[in-house]
């Protein structure tokens, strides 16, 4: 571990398929758009450090498949996850009226009742706008969330989204304090570890 | 200049620090605080309201000062007034007295329930003390005390501060003060005498009056009359009508599926011993005049039953023994047992698992035997329980920690799927004990996901409260040890015959319970999927002519078809996804690809010719597989229906396997290498749905399959053709478009073979074999912290339960605070012991209220008493007694909970007279005393405390003090008042009065050192 990192910070953007959320990815942690990306099959991974206020974060970024398919899996990775950037495309307006159904599976799975939650509304940068900035705003203000509009393609909003969110969770001592701490007593419990990848728990019987 | 000015004022200052005795510079330092916290000068204040003194704010301010080395502490207590304007109209006041002199003569706060001595003997609303820092410190010599007295006096006289101020002399706990208070040209002594033994003039009122008349030595004839308080306090310790009815249950009475009237899955309430020790009744008096009564050593009229004001207070017992409370405490003792349960129990029962599990008796096997007996006989007489022959082989003991009636009962309580079987297998009894649980959806149910527990019905929370009598009542971490073997026994044959558990709901683990409840479920998940495939097995062999290839399915579990079909038949009506191939062809499900050939229905044309796959070629086999027609979409080259596929349900998972499954994904680290590995392990559902779909649509490509599962990847827009119509044109969105991205690829390799053919995503058997294998290895401190959650969420819904049949406002407040604290606690892994010992006590706290109330309810006969409104004045009457130090009664003795107050002393007095009378009277010294026990029984015990103030303002002239006209009209006050708190209750006389005399130049008749 990096001496001079304050936390790992455990972040997931979750949202409809197509939406945009590796490419939101992508351009933070790469600075790029590459318009040929497939859609993710099940969960991608990426790490990225970063400062906020002169506090050094690791950041662990899951990104999730909207597939349908692959949603039953998904929502063993809101265990444990401190921020949470909720997607849709301004330019679909089906992508925002599915806002409610992640905001529920979030609440049912999530371990911690005080994530953060950050609600972006991606493709400014196209022309067929559906969803007006300020339903966005208002959905936002519902349900306690911070909201940004951005793009993946055009850069628009997309550090700022990742800094807020973190900056948000940062100012909530708790919401990291306590998960370092548990996961410095996690990894000491034999219990929890049994059964690991090496071996296939069936061999290890008698 | 300025150099000059600062030496002189210098040296100045020093000259009169060297020259200043210690005792001159106590007496300033004493002025400077006086000073600063701003006590100088006249205060005006309104005269105190009634009660104020209890219902008003008290503040104190300390600060510290030394004489020589001696340190002292300095406190100026003071009610916290709305506006205390000081120095106001000096003019106006000026011939008033001071505040305090006036406060004493007021009359509205006498006998305040809760407040400062000082302030119960004097009335005074303002005061400072001086007292040794130190506890253990203190004024013992006369002239030290002498010394400290004119210290202050010196000290009021230099500032013209008003507030009484006291010094705190003698040991602490005695509460021996003596002050003073000065105002323009009046002065107020405050003096104590402690007595030892009490002199009998001082037992009765005219005896005090003759006493408090030669001291104030009034030159008037005749004297003013004096107005009289007096509080007569007893007390009930003896609640002799009414017997605490809460025993510890008897643990070793088994009523039907019941231990000792307990029943599993009920968590115990209540006190075991009285929680409500004693009761205080305040008889008070608060206006007499001289004359108006007779209280002398012969005669008294002081009949508490006539006393005006009734006032009542009770003592609660400290730490009551409380039995959800010691539940609670027992259990999480057993999370620091360091133990494995081999060292426990001896040497393992599960080292021949493997062997002799075939030969284990099963409990359900047993009871499902057909038997004319009523089920609790049946249990109790017929079941053989392996796990205790085994402990019983390997210790060579004949005794087990559980006796096999308790066992039994707790089987069947968490199994009752058994005894259904029994009675006629028709319906499912719902798993829960009847009506004891929250409807699901209700708040209360769905405590479950706060607390990261497990359902109210469930499995695992009636296991959890089973392992916590037992932990209580049967053989402690041994007996939690022997069910839980007894247990993990029972899944296993529940595993190796097929029989689904009961008291889970079924799908994948719920991540929102404890992990345990978890492992439960996808256990239940492994055996759900192999019964299918078993009895898909066998239908197979029954449909087929006997002989087929039946040889390799030989290992089918041999049960009676019969038993279980009613779950079989539930669970087809469930998934109903399985239907189709949980039938007739499940044999192949597991099968490896040779084998397939020996299906023989036409499917091996369809398979060569679709094995040489590609998107779009054209084929012809027989489509399998197919869960029904897509609403709308065709397929794009033969423009047949498109179907969708019967798929494989996606593994289940438990939150440890998918921490497990997150840790190597993340390893394969972000690189472009990693995240395509990442993807590809991630693709065997895809790559199975693909082939699901590709045989249930012969001749699909891409494009369909896209189309169905990834809609928003397939992009249609209107052109115009070449004729000039309009057309929809559809075409793959950019991203499924690229080179063999993994799509593609996935595509390119899959091959047209349903669900059931394939290979199993899940492999049930292993997956089963690893919780068999961490049930076994949990230690008991495991155990108990997996379920510790259910444990606490139980007891919460326990005091819930009881406090609604309360209905106290302060409980259900701390109750809500319970649940807040412990869903913030419980949800993360691995809670702190601390924080997790704050809950149980809060736990236990609201327990004790409860039980309080309900001592108290029952001593007042609420349950009893027939008319409504008296009920619920009662009712109040009780629950102000719970929250308020000191609770008045309504129309004192009279009223109707005064009748019963009167009724409760009466009983105990009766029997109180039963015992040998000598003893009694040998002890109470006092004619008083004697006066009330003798003859016809008394209703009231003597009094244990006796409070009476008198009061009287004379004209007290002094031949050497200031020659000041105001002088002739001094107030006096006399104050006796026995410190006989709560603390000396239980000495029948008084051990300590005071006695304070207030005006000029009173004498002390007693020194306070007069009982040394
Ligand atoms: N114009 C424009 N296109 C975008 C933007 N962000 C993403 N896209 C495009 O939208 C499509 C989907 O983007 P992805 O990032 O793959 O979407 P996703 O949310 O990860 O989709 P799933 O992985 O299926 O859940 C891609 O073709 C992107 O090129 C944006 O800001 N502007
Ligand atoms: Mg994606």
């Amino acid at each position: 571990m990096d001496e001079d990192v304050l936390t790992t910070l455990k972040i997931l953007i979750i949202g409809e398929s197509g939406v945009g959320k590796s490419s939101l990815l992508l351009r933070f942690t790469d600075d790029t758009f590459d318009p040929e990306l497939a859609a993710t099959i099940g969960v991608d991974f990426k790490v990225k450090t970063i400062s906020v206020d002169g506090n050094k974060a690791k950041l662990a970024i899951w990104d999730t498949a909207g597939q349908e398919r692959f949603r039953t899996l998904t929502p063993s990775y809101y265990r444990g996850a401190q921020g949470v950037i909720l997607v849709y495309d301004v330019t679909r307006r089906e992508t925002f009226l599915k806002l409610d159904n992640w905001l529920n599976e979030l609440e049912t799975y999530c371990t911690r009742n005080d994530i953060v939650k950050m609600l972006v509304g991606n493709k400014i940068d196209k022309e067929n706008r559906e969803v007006d900035r300020n339903e966005g705003l208002k959905f936002a203000r519902k349900h306690s969330m911070l909201f940004i509009e951005a793009s993946a393609k055009t850069c628009d909003g997309v550090q700022c989204a990742f800094e807020e969110l973190v900056e948000k969770i940062i100012q909530t001592p708790g919401l990291w304090e306590s998960e370092n701490q548990n996961r410095g007593v996690k990894l000491s419990n034999k219990e929890e570890g049994y059964g690991g990848a090496g071996c296939g728990g069936y061999c290890s019987m008698l | 200049m300025a150099a000059d000015s600062e030496p002189e004022s210098d040296v100045f200052e020093i000259t009169d620090f060297t020259t200043a005795s210690e005792w001159e510079r106590f007496i300033s330092k004493i002025e400077e605080v006086l000073n600063d916290w701003k006590l100088i000068g006249t205060f005006s204040g309104k005269p105190l309201e009634k009660g104020i003194y209890t219902s008003g704010v008290w503040e104190e301010k300390s600060d510290e000062i030394s004489f020589a080395d001696f340190k002292f502490s300095v406190t100026h207590h003071y009610l916290v007034q709305e506006s205390s304007d000081k120095d106001g109209k000096e003019e106006l006041v000026e011939d008033a007295l001071p505040l305090p002199m006036q406060d004493l003569l007021c009359m509205n706060n006498d006998f305040p329930p809760r407040a400062h001595c000082l302030v119960r003997w004097y009335g005074l609303r303002e005061f400072v003390v001086i007292a040794p820092a130190a506890n253990s410190d203190a004024v013992l010599s006369e002239s030290k005390c002498n010394l400290l007295l004119s210290s202050i006096s010196i000290g009021l006289g230099n500032t013209g501060c008003q507030v009484p101020l006291f010094v705190q002399i003698h040991h602490k706990w005695r509460r021996m003060y003596v002050g003073e208070c000065q105002g323009p040209g009046v002065r107020t002594d405050f003096e104590m005498v402690h007595l030892r033994k009490v002199p009998n003039q001082y037992t009765h009122l005219s005896g005090l009056l003759d006493i408090f008349k030669s001291k104030i030595g009034c030159p008037l004839t005749p004297l003013p009359p004096v107005s009289i308080a007096i509080r007569l306090t007893y007390v009930l310790q003896d609640w002799l009508q009414y017997f605490w009815p809460q025993q510890p249950p008897d643990i070793d009475a088994l009523v039907g599926g019941e231990v000792g009237g307990l029943e599993f899955g009920k968590l115990p309430f209540g006190a075991c011993e009285d929680p409500i020790s004693e009761l205080h009744l305040a008889t008070t008096w608060p206006h007499l005049t001289e004359g108006i009564i007779v209280d002398n050593d012969v005669y008294s009229d002081l009949d508490p039953i006539q006393a005006p004001q009734w006032s009542v207070r009770v003592r609660k017992a400290d730490n009551p023994q409380c039995l959800l409370g010691d539940f609670l405490t027992e259990f999480f003792k057993l999370c620091r047992r360091k133990e494995s349960t081999d060292e426990i129990l001896g040497r393992s029962a599960f080292e021949e698992d493997g062997k002799e599990t075939a030969d284990i008796s099963h409990a359900l096997s047993k009871l499902t035997e057909p038997a004319p007996v009523p089920i609790h006989k049946l249990s109790v007489t017929n079941m053989v329980h392996s796990a205790k022959k085994k402990i019983r082989k390997h210790r060579g003991v004949d005794e087990s920690p559980l006796n096999n009636e308790v066992l039994n009962a707790i089987l069947l309580f968490l199994f009752p799927d058994a005894a259904d079987k029994l009675t006629d297998g028709s319906e499912t009894r719902p798993t829960s004990s009847a009506g004891s649980n929250p409807p699901p959806e209700s708040e209360e149910y769905n405590l479950f996901s706060q607390f990261k527990s497990a359902p109210s019905d469930s499995l695992t929370y009636k296991l959890a409260l089973c392992l916590c009598m037992i932990n209580f009542y049967h053989g402690g971490v041994k007996g939690v040890v022997h069910l839980w073997q007894e247990f993990v026994l029972e899944m296993r044959y529940r595993w190796e015959n097929n029989y689904l558990i009961p008291g889970l709901a079924s799908g994948p683990p719920d991540l929102r319970c404890c992990l345990l409840h978890q492992k439960l479920q996808m256990l239940n998940c492994c055996i759900e999927r192999k019964k299918a495939r078993d009895e898909g097995k066998k239908a197979n062999i029954t449909d087929r002519s006997p002989g087929g290839s039946s040889g390799d399915t030989g290992k089918a579990a041999d049960h009676s078809g019969g038993d279980y079909q009613k779950e079989t038949d539930k669970e087809k009506e469930v998934g109903k996804s399985w239907e189709s191939w949980s039938d007739s062809e499940e044999e192949f499900f597991e099968c490896l690809s040779d084998t397939e050939d020996l299906k023989g229905n036409g499917q091996e044309n369809g398979k060569k010719g679709g094995s040489k796959e590609g998107g779009k070629e054209f084929t012809n086999f027989k489509p399998e597989g197919r869960l029904h027609q897509h609403g709308k979409l065709t397929l794009l080259h033969p423009g047949e229906p498109l179907y969708i596929p019967v798929t494989q349900e996606p593994a289940p998972m438990t939150e440890d396997l998918l921490e497990e499954q997150s840790e190597v994904l993340a390893k394969l680290g972000t690189s472009a290498e990693g995240a395509h590995l990442r993807a590809r392990m991630q693709s065997a559902c895809l790559l199975s749905d693909m082939e699901s779909f590709k045989a249930a649509n012969p001749g699909c490509c891409l494009e369909d399959f896209v189309r169905w599962y990834s809609p928003r990847d397939y992009i249609e827009e209107e052109v115009v053709d070449e004729k000039g119509n309009v057309v929809i044109k559809g075409e793959l969105s950019a991203r499924m478009k690229i080179p063999s991205n993994m799509w593609v690829e996935a595509w390119e390799t899959a091959k047209p073979v349903p669900a059931r053919r394939q290979k199993r995503l899940f492999d049930d058997t292993r997956e089963a074999e690893k919780v068999l294998h961490y049930f076994a290895v949990q230690k008991p401190a495991d155990l108990a912290r997996h379920l510790l959650p259910c444990v606490i969420h139980a007891a919460v819904l326990k005091v819930k339960e009881e406090e609604t049949l309360e209905d106290i406002s302060s409980v259900k407040k701390i109750i809500k605070q319970i649940i807040s604290h412990s869903s913030k606690i419980l949800r993360f892994p691995n809670p702190e012991d601390k924080k997790l010992e704050e809950i149980i006590a809060q736990i236990m706290s609201v327990e004790a209220i409860i039980a309080r109330a309900r001592s108290l309810k029952a001593k007042f006969g609420i349950e009893k008493c027939e008319q409504e409104e008296e009920k619920e004045d009662l009712q109040r009457f009780v629950n102000c007694l719970l929250e308020q130090p000191e609770v008045s009664v309504v129309g004192a003795g009279r009223g109707p909970a005064g009748s019963i107050i009167h009724k409760l002393f009466v009983n105990a007095q009766r029997v109180a007279t039963m015992t040998p009378l000598d003893e009694e009277l040998k002890r109470s010294g006092s004619a008083d005393e004697r006066r009330l026990i003798s003859g016809a029984v008394a209703d009231f015990p003597p009094p244990a405390g006796r409070e009476v103030i008198l009061r009287t303002t004379v004209p007290r002239p002094a031949p050497y003090s200031k020659p000041l006209p105001q002088l002739s009209v001094a107030g006096e006050q006399a104050r006796w008042a026995p410190a006989a708190s709560v603390s000396v209750l239980t000495v029948p006389s008084f051990d300590r009065g005071c006695f304070s005399i207030c005006g000029c130049e009173m004498e002390p008749q007693e020194p306070f050192s007069s009982d040394t």
